[in-house]
């Protein structure tokens, strides 16, 4: 069976999907309601990738740099562009969650 | 786009990577290894050839000098280069900026300053440059005086061998610097205008510098 990817983003518009409906695998009960995504399950593929990575090495960006075959700034600085990243999507969470 | 075009464009993603930013797979003491032999070898090539590195972006052929001068001055374009860098990125960068990364990739993006010296490795390309200046100096009616007359006037080849040196030396140099930005930018994980303009003003600072520098080492022993 070919892993489905999480669809993040709405192909129509492009805003940020949320969830509607979760499905219990044992019962199949339907739960409905507005469910934001968790923000780590809102970063692309790849970037989910690196940072589990950075758990296995154990938060080691040596080992990090090793497991990449690149340089320890290159992933410095893939990690600080990240956590730039995610500090934007947690600031607009925040703004979002104000509104509401 | 098909796998084998996907791969292909990968691997000459690759060979440019290592072309213009090594520095994306070395730095750290790997680099500062690297860049330690590339050094020292620029200053015993410069010894053989009589090649000066009179400046971080200076690049000179023929004076004589002792063979100790030819040892201190690609070390003290690096060092100076470095210390600037380090500083500036300091200062602009929010990353933790670790030294040994900025000296090592700086000492690495010199490797080009070596391709420069090795093209004044066989003598007749520096008997061409001998040839073509003291000619040009014979030309000049106020600088005639200075031409030494035991010296040939130089040929076509001399000229065609001379100004294809020239031309390789300022490729180089144009390579140099960009290798030179690329460690800066990937080491203190800086971009956009405000580390190019920074980078430029201490590139000139490092100039003046490391020229004040070696100049003052060689008037301090009497050269």
């Amino acid at each position: 069976m070919v892993d489905q990817m999480l669809p993040r983003l709405c192909p129509s518009c492009g805003a940020t999907l949320l969830v509607k409906r979760l499905a219990c695998r044992q019962c199949e009960t339907l739960v409905e309601g507005r469910f934001d995504l968790p923000l780590l399950a809102r970063l692309e593929p790849e970037e989910q990738a690196f940072l589990l990575n950075l758990l296995e090495t154990s938060g080691s960006l040596k080992g990090l740099a090793r497991t990449y075959g690149v340089s320890y700034p290159t992933v410095r600085n893939r990690l600080d562009a990240l956590r730039e990243k995610v500090r934007v999507m947690c600031e607009a969470d925040s703004t979002q969650e104000d509104v509401r | 786009m098909n796998a084998e075009a996907t791969t292909n464009n990968q691997k000459r993603n690759s060979v440019l990577t290592w072309l213009f930013n090594p520095f994306y797979y070395l730095a750290g003491g790997q680099s500062l290894a690297m860049g330690i032999v590339v050094l020292g070898l620029c200053c015993l090539f410069g010894m053989i050839t009589n090649s000066h590195f009179d400046g971080v972006l200076d690049f000179h052929v023929g004076a004589e000098a002792p063979w100790w001068f030819f040892w201190l001055e690609s070390p003290i374009d690096w060092l100076i280069m470095g210390i600037l860098l380090f500083i500036g990125g300091k200062l602009l960068s929010k990353s933790k900026v670790r030294a040994i990364d900025v000296f090592g990739t700086q000492a690495l993006a010199r490797f080009p300053a070596l391709l420069m010296v090795l093209t004044q490795l066989p003598p007749v390309v520096r008997t061409a440059a001998l040839r073509v200046s003291n000619t040009m100096l014979k030309m000049s009616p106020q600088l005639a005086p200075q031409a030494d007359n035991g010296i040939a006037d130089a040929s076509a080849l001399d000229v065609v061998l001379f100004g294809g040196s020239v031309l390789l030396v300022l490729v180089m140099l144009v390579w140099m610097l960009v290798l030179m930005y690329r460690a800066y930018a990937v080491s203190c994980n800086v971009k956009g205008a405000k580390a190019i303009l920074l980078f430029i003003g201490l590139l000139l600072v490092g100039e003046i510098v490391s020229k004040i520098i070696i100049l003052g080492i060689l008037s301090a022993s009497g050269l």
